[in-house]
């Protein structure tokens, strides 16, 4: 059986409402925030990056693990703005994390789902026994042009999975994929920001994607919406997942909790996976949590967790320590316009 | 002891734009050679002091350098202590002699800082410090703030009391021709400069100059009336960076090389009329005049703000007649031994309008970095 | 140009100071900064007592003006150190953030 043994997550401190960008643009506040769903999003710290942000997270989970570094066979990280195109991130984590050398990396590049798609290839290692232990993390600092529609809503964040096949806090029970050649979001080596196809990334990209992968999921897993307790999906703002959802035959209770989307935006590679880390943050033992991903470009990878009793130990300690999602959404300081464009290198 | 000053020669501190450092020793030593009366051809060594030539200028080898330039080809090296290179050098010629091996020989302190941006100067000054100080971001009026603060929390100081250190000094300086300020400043000038790192403002700080200062220092058994001797040169070790200091609110390197000068020719703090102290920031002046034990450790700045050690109204010591490092500029290598130089002239009665009355004894306080390396030279004039 | 062997070298015991907490002695906010720190001024550098007795001297990140003071307890992360150009290796190192 392989699951997640410890999970942990990070939000930079900083904070631009949503309200303060439209201003500058001199757009309506009220009807972009409307409309996206989303009143704030996260932005780095000038001296931030996915790596040091994947470090935090890491370091979160690691917290929650009693056995040695030196364990962990493998270490994926996904993210669209790795620091260098050519130096794996995955190892500089690694190093800083001290969990010795006998380990597999690599860093992964599929737009918002290159975290979700390190949970799959580190639980395949474990399932066919090469190692024990794993991390798979997601982690962005993912850049939008000043003015472009997709500076509502890029945002930073990192979470990270320790994943393993003995006491898992949530078992993996199945998981699918889908992936296709589709040119929604796309940014070019050496290009500064990304481009994007308009309204080809609603129904063509992500509802097709994630609608696929789902329905694969559910065949395998011979389950309906209602049999399960949660669900969360990728969270490019607050409309997309509430509709897919709605589609899957998902309630609005069913979603809810997590939706991280509407105070920290969309950190992409983070995305669905701080929204399973939220769930995890408040499930009770033996429940069911359907996850879908997306990533431009395009793909959805979907998984089928469900908790087990030990993950009331894991909240126990996260929330005696202020590490929950909710406590790390309320520890923040807000920014304005200019320091985000200095903040964000763009200054 | 039994060593001697012959000569001495400083050229004015500043920005010299037209000067290289060749220009600026040409002009120091032979203007030292002059005020000497020895035969060029008799000295017998060179002691250069520098800090940054590698880093700016990419010069190193400054020894034979300076043996080409100056047409005295001797054995010549270079000696390196941050901002104590001077007194280090002084200390290292005086070693030379007291050896025996040489009777004459040459300190000749250079630095030539201006032809470069000031965040590369900053940059370059780190290296005074250790390397985890440098991977913060700490500069070295950072460094020294974090030390004016632990003082100010301990003992009360404030900030309008350190700024009249540096109204103090640039008062000295407007009577000295060769420093790099003319002006006076006032009390309120230096509170209204900005913060370069907090509580330290722009006019706590020395600035970045020019300069070079030589001597001539001989070995003589029976010294004349009226020389200038030099009776204690002593040097203390701290660690490099804050972060294993024992004490932030004292230097004890200073402490240490001031007891040990002190009791090497049975001189008492109170016999000193004059010193010179390294004030490369305003709290470095009130820490150095604590250190040396001139006087009680928490009282200084107050006495500092009432007026005490200036020319005009200072009951006793006067410290920094030249300006010191603020007012009269502060060329890296050569302080240490423009120091010496103003000492010398005190003792010699050359000051004019900055003379102190009477000026028999006389101390100098060299620092490298925050206090790593404190050297101390005492000088008496011989009856 | 920071040699980035230099930089592997002075990274190898960072991983052991994660996490480490302290609390400040003497604090400054720098506002001249040096080459390589212009992007980030001001900042606060201060000096931190560790929880293991031994000292260390780091920049202070995600300050309010209340963190800013003799005593406040800290913690100890990786962040970027100094600005590097486009094509050298990027310099990570430890800095403190304060605990409410």
């Amino acid at each position: 059986m392989v699951g997640i043994v410890s999970y942990g997550t990070y939000l930079p401190k900083s904070r631009l409402s949503l309200a303060d960008i439209a201003s500058v643009w001199k757009k309506n506040p009220e009807e972009i925030i409307k409309s996206l769903g989303v009143s704030e999003k996260t932005v780095p710290s000038i001296d931030e990056d996915a790596v040091t942000i994947a470090i935090e997270a890491a370091t979160q989970a690691l917290k929650n693990f009693p056995q040695k570094r030196s364990n962990i066979g493998a270490l994926f990280m996904g993210s669209e703005s790795h620091p260098y195109a050519v130096n794996p991130s995955s190892s500089i984590v690694g190093e800083f994390l001290d969990i010795g050398h006998n380990y597999l990396s690599a860093d992964l590049e599929f737009a918002c789902k290159a975290g979700s798609a390190a949970i799959q290839i580190v639980a395949s290692l474990i399932s066919s026994k090469q190692i024990n232990y794993g991390l798979a993390i997601g982690s962005d600092t993912a850049q939008s042009k000043p003015r472009n529609a997709l500076e509502y809503t890029s945002a930073s964040a990192g979470a990270a999975f320790l994943l393993g096949s003995s006491k898992v806090i949530a078992s993996l029970e199945a998981y699918t994929s889908y992936s296709s050649d589709t040119p929604d979001f796309w940014r070019r080596d050496g290009s500064k920001y990304p481009s994007h196809a308009g309204r080809f990334t609603g129904e063509p990209a992500y509802f097709f994607h994630v609608m696929n992968s789902a329905n694969l999921l559910f065949q395998k897993i011979n389950l309906k919406a209602s049999d399960i307790d949660y669900c969360v999906f990728h969270m490019p703002n607050g409309k997309f997942p509430r509709e897919v959802a709605h589609r899957l035959g998902f309630t609005e209770a069913q979603l809810a909790p997590s939706l991280t989307v509407s105070q920290i935006g969309n950190p992409y590679s983070a995305s669905s996976l701080m929204g399973l880390a939220a769930l995890l943050d408040i499930a009770k033992p033996h429940q069911k949590i359907f996850m879908v991903s997306y990533g431009s470009g395009a793909g959805s990878d979907a998984f089928l967790w469900e908790t087990t009793p030990d993950i009331l130990a894991i909240q126990k300690r996260k929330t005696k320590n202020h590490d929950l999602v909710s406590d790390q959404i309320k520890n923040k300081t807000y920014i304005n316009y200019l320091d985000y464009l200095k903040q964000t290198h763009k200054l | 002891m039994n060593i001697t000053i012959a000569g001495c020669g400083q050229t004015k501190f500043g920005e010299l734009w037209e000067s290289s450092p060749r220009s600026l020793a040409r002009q120091a030593v032979f203007t030292a050679i002059a005020d000497s009366g020895v035969n060029k051809k008799s000295i017998q060594a060179i002691f250069v002091s520098n800090m940054l030539s590698e880093m700016l200028g990419m010069q190193s080898h400054l020894g034979a350098l300076f043996a080409e330039e100056l047409g005295i080809s001797v054995p010549a090296y270079t000696i390196e202590g941050a901002c104590a290179s001077g007194g280090l050098a002084v200390h290292s010629a005086i070693n030379s002699l007291l050896s025996q091996r040489y009777d004459t020989v040459l300190v000749l302190g250079v630095e030539k800082m201006t032809d470069h941006s000031s965040e590369y100067i900053s940059s370059a000054l780190m290296g005074a410090g250790s390397n985890e100080e440098r991977l913060a971001g700490a500069t070295f009026p950072g460094l020294y703030a974090l030390l004016a603060r632990a003082h100010m929390e301990k003992y009360g100081t404030t900030e309008s009391q350190l700024a009249s250190v540096s109204v103090k000094n640039h008062f000295h300086a407007s009577l000295n021709p060769l420093a790099q300020f003319s002006h006076p400043l006032t009390l309120d000038q230096v509170m209204r400069s900005s913060y370069v790192a907090t509580p330290l403002k722009l006019l706590d700080c020395s600035p970045i100059s020019d300069g070079a200062a030589a001597i001539i220092l001989q070995r003589s058994p029976t010294p004349k009336k009226n020389t200038v001797e030099i009776i204690a040169s002593e040097i203390a070790t701290d660690t490099l960076g804050l972060a294993n200091r024992n004490s932030l609110t004292e230097l004890q390197s200073t402490r240490k090389a001031a007891k040990n000068a002190f009791t090497s020719c049975g001189i008492a703090p109170s016999d000193i009329d004059i010193a010179e102290v390294h004030d490369c920031f305003s709290i470095a002046e009130i820490l150095a005049i604590e250190d040396i034990a001139f006087d009680k450790k928490g009282e200084v700045a107050k006495k500092m703000e009432q007026g005490e050690y200036r020319l005009d109204t200072g009951q006793g010591l006067v410290v920094n007649s030249s300006g010191g490092l603020k007012g009269c500029g502060h060329p890296i290598g050569a302080t240490g031994v423009k120091q010496i130089i103003e000492i010398y002239n005190q003792l010699h009665g050359q000051c004019k309008d900055r003379q102190v009355k009477n000026a028999r004894l006389g101390l100098t306080h060299n620092v490298g970095g925050t206090g790593a390396t404190a050297v101390i030279h005492i000088l008496k004039k011989h009856d | 140009m920071i040699s980035p062997i230099k930089v592997w070298r002075n990274q190898k015991k960072y991983a052991q100071q994660i996490g480490k907490v302290g609390t400040i002695i003497s604090w400054t906010i720098i506002n001249i900064s040096p080459e390589g720190f212009i992007d980030q001024s001001p900042y606060p550098i201060a000096l931190i007592k560790l929880s293991d007795g031994t000292n260390t001297l780091a920049q202070i990140v995600d300050w309010e003006e209340k963190h800013l003071r003799k005593n406040q307890p800290v913690i100890a992360t990786i962040r970027r150190t100094q600005e590097v150009a486009p094509d050298e290796v990027i310099a990570y190192g430890i800095k403190f953030k304060p605990l409410d």
